[in-house]
């Protein structure tokens, strides 16, 4: 058997060890690839700045990714909290993942100076976990008390300043939904389609394919995908963070992902025509 | 209750919300608050479930163990961990007032979920890579087109890809939006029409499963 046949079947564990050295070199000497902005990236972040956003607005940020999904969706998330608080907007935090509580913890690390000048109760408000699917969904348009007669912390929504007067769809400006399943949808198709509400996505990578027609047919007026959305929007807002130290790791792994195929299929070449 | 009377209430049931919906939905906003206690109701059955879903879990998990089934040390571990964030669930609450925010259950949250939590996912990478390495062979005009398109759409979602060459960029959009696109789009509008037949055979009693637990 020659060298190149041999290609075809190298052990996993090489590979493994491959991409685990290979992951580190980024890491410990950033490289600092060029990163252009994507046009939905660029939506997105327009449409939660400048004149798309009044002070004293209240945006829904709907937190449906867990721990797992931390590098994929966080850095975005943490861009557009500080990008609305630079706008004066109030926030409405909440999620219909089990991890709400510590992305909700997560945010005030990764946006403590903007944090630092609110008020909890009057410029932003954490109501928690969120159970009952699309159906907790349309209710919240019509009815948020219903779904969170209090907050996350037990105080009635009457009490809550922030809350005064807001109830409904109509009461919210814009909803950001970062999720890695189908809450997207669900703000879709009982807020966006039905009342036409303004609304983005936060994605993960691997349902890109699925919301970028969303973002083409205007459901989302703007659209982050995975840790790459993250970065072009921290270029964007000018504060460099994770995901723009994670682009270089993607670089390399992408690369070396393409070198593994063509590597694979030499070596499957090479055999079949020795055979 | 008979079978048939059974299979009637359901049909009933179910028609009567589904006409509600969609009317309150498309043509009827006044019927807004009927639509909102209904959606109420799915809310509190939903919450039920997760609760019955729970019971499920254990009294399964509880059968592994006492058989003595095929990886039955796994369930054993379920069920104690199950216990430990139960207990210091409860133990925290009454010792601070606080819920999932009291220290003693958040400490093992931070310091035992989280950073699994954080690890699961990234390990996948290793696995598509040597799973990429075997699986993805151009054995056929299709997969080679296949395998074309998805490297250039990977370099193009790479900041190296620009870097290497900025028609990588061009080239997998290209692809992306003029390909995959209107692919996604068409199994959208499909899914979508397949759901409206669905209901539809659903409402008029063709979808047995739906009713009777598929007997």
């Amino acid at each position: 058997m020659s060298v190149l046949s041999k290609l075809a079947n190298v052990d996993s564990r090489v590979f493994y060890w491959i991409l685990f050295i290979a992951l580190m070199v980024p890491f410990l000497s950033p490289i600092g690839f060029p990163i252009t902005i994507a046009e939905n990236t660029r939506e997105l972040y327009e449409g939660i700045t400048e004149d798309e956003v009044n002070e004293g607005d209240v945006w829904i940020m709907n937190f449906g990714y867990g721990v797992s999904a931390w590098p994929e969706c966080h850095p975005s998330v943490t861009v557009c909290t500080k990008a609305l608080f630079r706008e004066g907007a109030k926030i409405i935090f909440m999620g219909p993942h089990y991890d709400v509580e510590l992305t909700y913890n997560k945010i005030h690390d990764t946006v403590r100076e903007d944090f630092a000048n609110k008020v909890y109760g009057e410029d932003y408000v954490f109501l928690g976990y969120i159970t009952g699917g699309e159906s907790a969904i349309a209710q919240l348009a019509s009815n948020i008390r219903s779904v969170y007669p209090t907050d996350h912390f037990g105080t009635p929504l009457d009490q809550i300043p922030m809350m005064q007067g807001v109830n409904t769809h109509e009461d919210i400006a814009g909803v950001l939904s970062s999720d890695t399943g189908d809450y997207g949808v669900h703000f879709m198709t009982q807020w966006q389609a039905a009342y036409g509400s303004k609304l983005a996505e936060i994605g993960i990578a691997m349902n890109g394919s699925t919301d970028l027609p969303r973002w083409q047919a205007g459901n989302y007026f703007g659209l982050s995908i995975g840790s790459r959305g993250g970065a072009e929007l921290e270029i964007l807002i000018g504060e460099l963070g994770e995901a723009t130290t994670a682009m270089d790791s993607i670089s390399v792994s992408h690369l070396l992902l393409i070198f593994a195929v063509i590597l694979g299929n030499i070596g499957m070449v090479v055999q079949r025509r020795s055979s | 209750m008979s079978q048939i009377l059974r299979r009637e209430a359901i049909y009933a049931l179910t028609g009567l919300v589904t006409v509600l919906m969609l009317l309150e939905y498309f043509f009827w906003p006044t019927a807004q608050p009927w639509a909102e206690t209904i959606r109420t109701w799915a809310i509190i059955v939903f919450n039920i479930s997760l609760g019955l879903g729970a019971i499920r879990l254990l009294m399964q998990q509880s059968m592994n163990v006492q058989k003595r089934r095929e990886n039955w040390q796994y369930s054993a571990m379920l069920l104690s961990l199950f216990v430990v964030m139960l207990l210091t669930g409860f133990a925290g609450y009454f010792a601070t007032g606080l819920q999932t925010s009291n220290g003693i259950y958040n400490w093992l949250f931070i310091n035992i979920y989280t950073p699994l939590g954080a690890t699961l996912y990234p390990i996948t990478g290793f696995y598509i890579f040597s799973a990429a390495y075997r699986a993805f062979r151009a054995r056929n005009v299709d997969a080679a087109l296949m395998l074309i398109a998805g490297c250039f759409v990977m370099l193009k979602n790479a900041p190296v890809g620009e870097a290497i060459w900025i028609g990588f960029a061009t080239i997998g959009n290209w692809f992306q939006f003029t390909g995959q696109i209107p692919g996604m789009r068409t199994f959208s509008i499909v899914g979508a029409l397949g759901l409206i037949a669905y209901g539809f055979r659903a409402l008029m009693g063709k979808e047995r499963g739906f009713y009777a637990g598929g007997e």
